[in-house]
């Protein structure tokens, strides 16, 4: 059974200058991506980086990245939405 | 020699050590297929998956053997197509590096989608050829920079990485357009993480493979933790290093930190069971 994680975008306005939940997962099953592609001649603004699950298969629903983050906008679930 | 050198080799020992294919004829190429494929449209991209995706995941999970390989396929077809990579040796490297210009280093796009690493301690990518000089309209994608290395320069910065125990891999952006050296360790490098934990290769072995003479071996135990591929351990009976040919990536990082001289590369074709294991 895989968990499912759910991260809300708008609790998270800069991953990566904060980046604690992808320091802390053991196994990295979080992921740093963007949801813009690259633009030429700037930098992507930090408010569309975005934190998602990757890694599905290496999650132990430890539940440290729930915790970590200051503003809750991780969630963890189990089998069909259940919190784990 | 694997399916690349064969294509692509032209004469050449290895498909690598041909300068044709880091030439920007081959780059123009590259820019077309890789739009066509929409591969910049992907936001995932970044999370270093290469085309394996949750459905993978979920198909592997349930014992759906016929859709992984089915997936597994699609991805192979993509990342081979788009971009994948080859271990190479410490030696290897520094030939490729007598002949490429120009040669920069860069910020790694792993590292920082695994743990958000900052740029200033992020340098461990080095980029190839042309397309090193689209770097300024290009920020995101050159994140931190870029610093341009005499081929010296490149050697000792590739010595020094390899010390730190990173493997290095060419890598291809339109395939055989060869413009990547990246420098992974497992488990913060999406392609080891993808080839190793989902038997996806869009990382192949090298040609070579180590052999531990267990005569000369002294049981010291620094090769171990050298090891990015799960292949070498320690047999806490025999005392000796131990490693797996069907899982050697042949990198030989574990060979540059045996002070005994007991790990040995040899050529993958010499083998025949594990010739074609790539």
């Amino acid at each position: 059974m895989l968990p499912t994680i759910n991260v809300n975008d708008d609790k998270c306005p800069d991953p990566l200058a904060c980046r604690k939940c992808l320091l802390v997962c053991p196994t990295r099953v979080l992921g740093l991506g963007t949801n813009v592609s690259p633009k030429k001649y700037r930098e992507t603004e930090p408010s569309h980086f975005i934190v998602r699950g990757v890694r599905f298969q290496a999650c132990t629903v430890c539940m440290k990245c729930v915790e970590i983050c200051p503003n809750g906008a991780i969630q963890v679930t189990l089998d069909r939405g259940v919190a784990a | 020699m694997c399916m690349w050198c064969e294509r692509y080799g032209e004469g050449y020992e290895r498909w690598y050590l041909n300068p044709a294919n880091y030439a920007r004829r081959l780059y123009k190429i590259r820019k077309e297929e890789i739009e066509a494929a929409g591969a910049e449209s992907n936001p995932q991209a970044a999370g270093g998956m290469l085309g394996v995706g949750r459905d993978f995941l979920e198909a592997s999970d349930r014992g759906d053997l016929e859709t992984v390989q089915r997936l597994r396929k699609a991805a192979h077809d993509f990342s081979w197509t788009i971009h994948f990579g080859q271990v190479v040796t410490l030696e290897e490297v520094h030939q490729v590096l007598e002949f490429m210009y120009p040669i920069g280093l860069m910020t790694c796009a792993c590292r920082r989608s695994m743990r958000g690493l900052p740029d200033g301690e992020n340098f461990t990518c080095i980029g190839m050829g042309p397309g090193m000089y689209k770097w300024e309209r290009w920020p995101d994608t050159y994140r931190g920079g870029l610093s341009f290395l005499t081929p010296e320069e490149a050697k000792e910065t590739i010595d020094t990485l390899n010390r730190r125990g990173l493997v290095h891999c060419l890598y291809t952006f339109g395939t055989p357009y060869l413009g990547g050296l990246c420098n992974c360790d497992y488990p913060d490098c999406g392609g080891l993480r993808t080839v190793l934990d989902m038997d996806v290769r869009v990382v192949w072995k090298g040609h070579y493979i180590a052999e531990v003479d267990t005569e000369l071996c002294n049981g010291c135990a620094l090769c171990p933790k050298r090891c990015q591929f799960k292949a070498l351990t320690f047999s806490s009976s025999a005392l000796k290093a131990y490693i797996d040919p069907m899982k050697c990536f042949g990198c030989g990082l574990c060979r540059n930190v045996c002070k005994a001289d007991a790990i040995k590369l040899v050529d993958r074709a010499t083998l025949p069971t594990v010739a074609n294991v790539w």
